[in-house]
């Protein structure tokens, strides 16, 4: 019985640790994100250079400022997204190792912006 | 339509993308018809007198010539081209692209082989493909299969003209390694789990299952404009045939491939394949290789629709039968003398 009780409190402290690990790793990368705010207003992405810590998961919101839709797009980032005339859309990228990520809109490709990751 | 008289070439691409103009595509494209014929004369390369059977040679030529005359357009372009997915512009040989985040596409994607060693031989296989791409590291893609068969009075074959509904298929492909800023080399494992419910060769009925699994690699050679491709292609399957009997076949093969983008729309290149098979999943049984070459082209038709396109001819092989003796040059009981790849697709 005792030996059951054991193993029981055993199991229930392995259970407790792996909770705490993940809970730990989500607040972890919650901590780690960083978030990159631009907007698109008369096709022209404002900033046209916006900046991103590397190896850090970052989270891209895009704000359309014109009465039509936009389509956010990048090769190197490996993302695209249609967001809403007035709306916003929210991209989550991968880390990313230091260097130039270009991206546009595709519906109006006169609109093009980098990503500078450092 | 402008005529070819002034020269200009791929060189001479400057300014952004959006005054890029059909005048300036031809008269482009003139001036790399005049490099062309130049630098064919300078090496004394006659395309006309190759013979008729070697038109796939032919356009391989062509290709190469572009890639020769084009290469001076390098550096300078770098800005009017924008990143361009490498999935598809290499032809047989698949790119490491794995799609964008969010999106999904819709294609047909006809595969097809001509030419036994003797009678008539034509065969398709057309994938109706939805492809996605769930996240940043995966894509995944599925659909039904449709074959043509027009055969007459091959040996070994019998007679056969129809289309018929043949299987399903779905493929998983992993990104394991991205280009970057400092890295210009990518790879993408693939697995493509199929079922045919017709022999691919002959058209007759069975029950067959298959795996095609790749590594699909690429170097970017020169920003936005040349890439290096190349497949390493484990592709064993099994087959139940009327008497109830499973049989097991394997395919390996590796190919190389070199894509140009000579405008922003529109890349070409040339690839070359080895392709071993065997009776047995195992590298036992050995029956025969094939070595095929051929051009590729990649156009983008729109900004949400493009086109693939290859051909590949037979250039040497060994076909080795029962006896363990070699039939011929080329192997043409297990491959053809040519094949074709014909892809259109829509993004969305």
């Amino acid at each position: 019985m005792s030996v059951t009780f054991l193993h029981m409190r055993r199991g229930a402290a392995v259970s407790m640790f792996a909770v705490l690990l993940v809970a730990s790793t989500v607040v972890s990368e919650a901590q780690n994100t960083a978030t990159v705010a631009i907007s698109v207003k008369d096709h022209r992405f404002q900033p046209t250079e916006a900046h991103a810590p590397a190896n850090t998961p970052v989270v891209l919101r895009v704000r359309n400022l014109d009465p039509i839709a936009m389509e956010f797009e990048s090769v190197s980032l490996r993302v695209e997204k249609v967001v809403a005339p007035n709306g916003e859309g929210i991209i989550n990228l991968r880390p990313l190792s230091p260097g130039r990520y270009n991206f546009f809109d595709d519906f109006h490709q006169e609109a093009q912006g980098t990503l500078i990751v450092q | 339509m402008e005529s070819c008289h002034d020269g200009q070439g791929v060189g001479r691409y400057q300014g952004d993308a959006t005054k890029r103009s059909m005048p300036r595509f031809s008269s482009n494209i003139c001036g790399i018809v005049s490099r062309i014929t130049s630098v064919l004369q300078n090496h004394q390369i006659s395309i006309a007198a190759l013979p008729v059977a070697e038109f796939p040679l032919r356009l391989s030529v062509v290709t190469t010539a572009l890639l020769m005359v084009t290469t001076g357009a390098k550096a300078q372009d770098t800005g009017v081209y924008r990143e361009i997915e490498t999935k598809y512009i290499f032809g047989f040989t698949e790119g490491s692209g794995i799609g964008l985040e969010g999106e999904k596409e819709v294609s047909t994607e006809t595969v097809a082989g001509f030419g036994k060693r003797d009678g008539r031989y034509g065969v398709s296989e057309t994938e109706l493909e939805y492809e996605f791409t769930p996240n940043q590291y995966v894509q995944i893609e599925l659909g039904p299969l449709m074959s043509t068969y027009n055969i007459s009075n091959v040996t070994g074959l019998d007679n056969r003209n129809q289309l018929k509904f043949d299987g399903f298929f779905t493929e998983f492909r992993y990104l394991v390694i991205e280009r970057g800023p400092s890295s210009p080399l990518a790879v993408t494992l693939s697995a493509e789990p199929e079922w045919h419910s017709a022999d691919e060769t002959s058209g007759a009925p069975l029950v067959n299952y298959e795996l095609e699994a790749k590594i699909n690699a690429d170097l970017e050679l020169i920003p936005n404009r040349m890439f290096l491709g190349s497949n390493v292609l484990y592709e064993p399957e099994t087959s139940r045939v009327d008497l109830g009997v499973w049989q097991n076949e394997l395919t390996v093969g590796a190919s190389m491939a070199l894509a140009y983008r000579i405008t922003p729309s529109v890349t070409v290149g040339a690839e070359a394949w080895y392709l071993r098979h065997y009776d047995s999943i195992g590298f036992s049984a050995y029956t025969g290789d094939a070595v095929f070459v051929g051009p590729t082209m990649y156009v983008q038709i729109t900004a949400k629709a493009f086109m693939t396109a290859a051909w590949n001819a037979q250039v040497t092989g060994r076909d080795i039968n029962d006896n363990g003796e070699t039939i011929g040059s080329l192997n043409l009981t297990e491959f053809t003398r040519q094949r074709a790849k014909l892809k259109f697709a829509v993004e969305f």
